[in-house]
């Protein structure tokens, strides 16, 4: 489970973050819309603990992340909007490397890996330059990474960014699955279509909390595009 | 009480002195003596006016100085720097040898175009045999039969029967000749030309030239290049050649005549000497005021040390 | 604390992998030095000698009085190229994985240290293997007692470059860190000339190189390579290093936010 309580944040006089509190459960797709500059990023920074805050309490599976900072990333998965790859090194490399900054070496990460080489049905390709993947493949990848120390929260900061059709669809979906067999997902978009009616709706605009709920619950009989573009005060 | 011979001992052995070289400093009127080990000055002793050539007795138990200015050579006692007596020597001696027979030193007098053969035991001139103008370098054979005298005007190596006091050859070397050296048991005969930049190597028996060295250092304009002091290594297959102006010493192999190689020392290396087994190599450099050590076996300058102004000749005393 | 050692190991792989595969960034730092040594040494015509200073025992020539000044550019230009990537890093997503690793900061920071501090010290040895190759030698256990002196050296620059890369908001200014860093650091020490030639021209300037602290790192990697030791240069550079360090960590303190940036 991932808490949210009374969280504010400035960026010198502006504030970014106003009293956000929320929840998202586990088995649950939370989806955290909002417009571009609505506050997405700058609460992700605080939620991976980029940068910290006093204003507020961050709570990652039991754990806050203030006090104890470690042991909250360790439950925590994270897909960032920036590619995180480093396209030089193999995949498997790019895989070692992060298994080994959450302390995981040896046997026990090199089944992990496999594993989530696996998933990806590119363990044949494990070898080659992360650079040689397209740009879903290296979006998935990063996801399969993310889950290597099997985390109870997954984050994803607009992880479909610069994907085409196809491949933001295949991913959105390989995340709902993930929700479904009941880990925690966080999942920051602006694009409605990656929304299912079932999903949990977080509607971030202008720092603050517009509303929270399931889409269907909020929407009503409105599509949930139409719903967000007229609760962000864009005009339809 | 049984230990009393044994604390004597122990007493007398104090201080230990060990091996040193001696060097004549040009400018200031001293030698200054360094420790072999310890590679310091441990003492500088006054002498005349310009002191430059500079040899030990053969028993060690005096040390002859050329007092160039002074008109003398000085006979010190190495033990407490104590000036015994003066030789006469001619005018403005500046090198000189000594004789197998440990007792006639040949001079070179630079201003008469004179050589002064003296008895250092009646202290009397014995012979003066005149040579080219400007004579400096002086060598005396291992056989003491010939006396070498090099002419810095004429540019000749005058060649003198040590029987007969008289000049039997005269070789031409290249311009200004500074040091001569019988080398390889007395077979060969080399001097060093300082402004021709090169050292002429003689057969003894025929007077004959078989072959000169020529120096050449990257990075250094040939004018500076200025051989002069030179020694031959233990095995005589090398030798060391110091290059005045040039700073660096060559090292010469003593049978093709090749240079090896080539070792920074101090400015205007002059002369120089080995200590006891012929491992290291002590160069006197005039303008920069010090004496560098170089190791033998792995031609490199160790250590450089302080010394008095313009060193300019070097001599090596063992431990008594 | 178990769990630090894999993290830590796999810090400097990724440090010495990422080295390895930028070729030009290797040869540039072997060409560097070398270009320097050959070059600038041999138009410096000073083979008639340096006068005797310490660490020295006797006369050296250029090329041996400008290594260790060259050995500590390398780490310079180590230090700085570790900055520039970590601005880039930060750019892409890279710092963002590393710094959400759950591991205290100031150790993956020091890891991230230690992986540069290690790739300039191998820069170091292959200059130092070259620069023999050339005829121009050191003593052969100076090249054991250097290694300190390298680490030392390595860490204090790479914190500087640690530092000035929290300060640095984006990549295009990395241009004026080469600027107003590097080229001002290295001109104004010891690395070309000794002091007392500086002293000779200028009171000011011999002042502003015996203040650089690169001219410290740089003296106690030249008489580290002679087998001895400058206790005032250690002081120096291991102060330096921890002024550095401290400006890092508080650059990277999550309380101000190292990637917070204005939208």
């Amino acid at each position: 489970m991932l808490s949210v309580s009374d969280l504010s944040f400035s960026y010198d006089t502006k504030q970014a973050l106003k009293d956000v509190s929320f929840r998202a459960e586990p088995g649950r797709f939370t989806a955290l819309l909002g417009p571009n500059g609505a506050g997405k990023s700058t609460l992700f920074a605080l939620l991976t603990r980029l940068f910290t805050t006093r204003d507020g309490q961050i709570e990652i599976a039991g754990h806050d992340l203030a006090k104890a900072p470690r042991e909250a990333l360790a439950v925590m998965g994270v897909v960032f909007q920036q590619p995180t790859l480093d396209l030089e090194l193999t995949i498997r490399q790019n895989l070692s490397y992060f298994a080994a900054l959450h302390g995981l070496s040896g046997k026990d990460a090199a089944m992990r890996i496999d594993a989530a080489l696996d998933r990806l049905d590119i363990r044949a390709r494990a070898g080659e330059k992360a650079r040689s993947l397209n740009g879903g493949h290296r979006r998935r990848t990063e996801l399969a990474r993310a889950l290597i120390h099997q985390p109870k929260v997954l984050l994803c900061d607009e992880p479909t960014v610069g994907l085409d059709a196809q491949a933001r669809a295949a991913i959105t979906a390989h995340v709902h699955d993930l929700a479904e067999d009941g880990l925690t997902v966080l999942w920051a978009t602006h694009l409605t279509d990656e929304v299912r009616e079932s999903d949990d709706v977080l509607l971030l605009h202008q720092g603050v909390l517009r509303a929270s709920g399931t889409a269907r619950d909020l929407t009503g009989a409105q599509a949930l595009n139409d719903w967000f573009l007229e609760q962000t005060g864009t005009p339809v | 009480m049984k230990y009393t011979p044994l604390l004597a001992a122990l007493l007398l052995a104090q201080p230990v002195k060990a091996d040193e070289i001696w060097v004549t400093n040009e400018k200031d009127n001293t030698v200054s003596v360094i420790d072999v080990d310890t590679q310091e000055v441990t003492h500088t002793y006054e002498t005349g006016e310009r002191p430059r050539g500079i040899i030990f007795s053969h028993d060690y138990s005096v040390v002859y100085i050329c007092a160039s200015d002074s008109d003398s050579v000085q006979v010190m006692d190495p033990d407490t720097g104590e000036i015994l007596h003066d030789l006469p020597s001619g005018e403005d001696p500046e090198q000189f040898a000594l004789h197998p027979d440990d007792r006639h030193l040949y001079i070179a007098n630079e201003d008469d175009a004179i050589t002064t053969v003296v008895d250092t035991q009646t202290r009397t001139v014995v012979a003066q045999i005149n040579v080219g103008i400007e004579p400096e370098g002086m060598a005396v054979s291992p056989d003491g039969a010939i006396a070498i005298t090099t002419s810095e005007t004429t540019n000749m190596a005058h060649w003198i029967d040590t029987e007969t006091q008289e000049l039997f050859a005269n070789t031409l070397v290249d311009s200004r000749p500074r040091h001569a050296e019988f080398v390889k048991d007395g077979s060969e005969l080399w001097v060093s030309s300082e402004i021709g930049g090169t050292i002429s190597v003689f057969d003894v028996a025929t007077q004959a030239e078989k072959a000169k060295l020529e120096f050449k250092i990257k990075g250094v304009h040939p004018d500076k290049v200025q051989p002069v002091g030179f020694e031959l290594t233990a095995d005589d297959t090398h030798a060391f050649v110091a290059l005045g102006p040039a700073n660096h010493l060559a090292v010469v192999n003593a049978e093709t005549y090749e240079v090896e190689d080539y070792i920074l020392v101090g400015r205007r290396v002059w002369h120089m000497a080995f200590n006891a087994d012929k491992s290291l190599l002590f160069t006197t450099n005039g303008v920069s005021g010090d004496v560098t050590v170089v190791d033998v076996a792995d031609r490199k300058a160790v250590k450089t040390i302080k010394v008095g102004r313009f060193p300019w000749g070097a001599a090596f005393r063992p431990t008594e | 604390m178990t769990r630090r050692f894999p993290a830590f190991k796999a810090i400097v792989l990724r440090e010495v992998l990422r080295f390895i595969h930028q070729r030009e960034r290797f040869l540039a730092a072997l060409v560097r030095p070398l270009i320097w040594l050959l070059v600038f040494a041999a138009g410096f015509r000073a083979a008639l000698g340096l006068s005797i200073i310490p660490p020295y025992q006797t006369y050296i020539t250029y090329e041996t009085y400008i290594v260790p000044g060259l050995c500590g550019m390398i780490l310079l230009f180590n230090g700085m190229q570790t900055s520039l990537s970590l601005v880039y890093d930060r750019e892409m997503g890279s710092m963002r994985l590393l710094l959400t690793a759950p591991q205290p900061r100031w150790f993956l920071l020091f890891s991230k240290l230690c992986g540069a501090t290690f790739i300039g010290i191998l820069q170091c040895y292959a200059f130092l293997i070259i620069a023999r190759l050339f005829g121009v030698e050191h003593p052969l256990l100076g090249h054991l007692t250097v290694l300190p002196a390298l680490i030392l050296a390595g860490l204090m620059l790479g914190a500087l470059g640690l530092a000035i890369s929290s300060f640095i908001k984006q990549l295009e200014n990395f241009a004026g860190v080469m600027n107003f860093v590097i080229f001002p650091m290295f001109f104004l020490s010891s690395a070309l000339y000794p002091l007392w030639k500086m002293q000779e021209s200028s009171e000011t300037l011999y002042w502003i190189c015996r203040l650089n602290p690169f001219t410290h790192a740089v003296e106690l990697i030249r008489f580290a390579l002679h087998v001895s030791l400058s206790p005032w240069a250690l002081l120096w550079t291991v102060l330096a290093g921890a002024a550095f360090t401290v400006l890092a960590l508080w650059g990277y303190d999550p309380a101000r936010g190292m990637i917070r940036k204005r939208r």
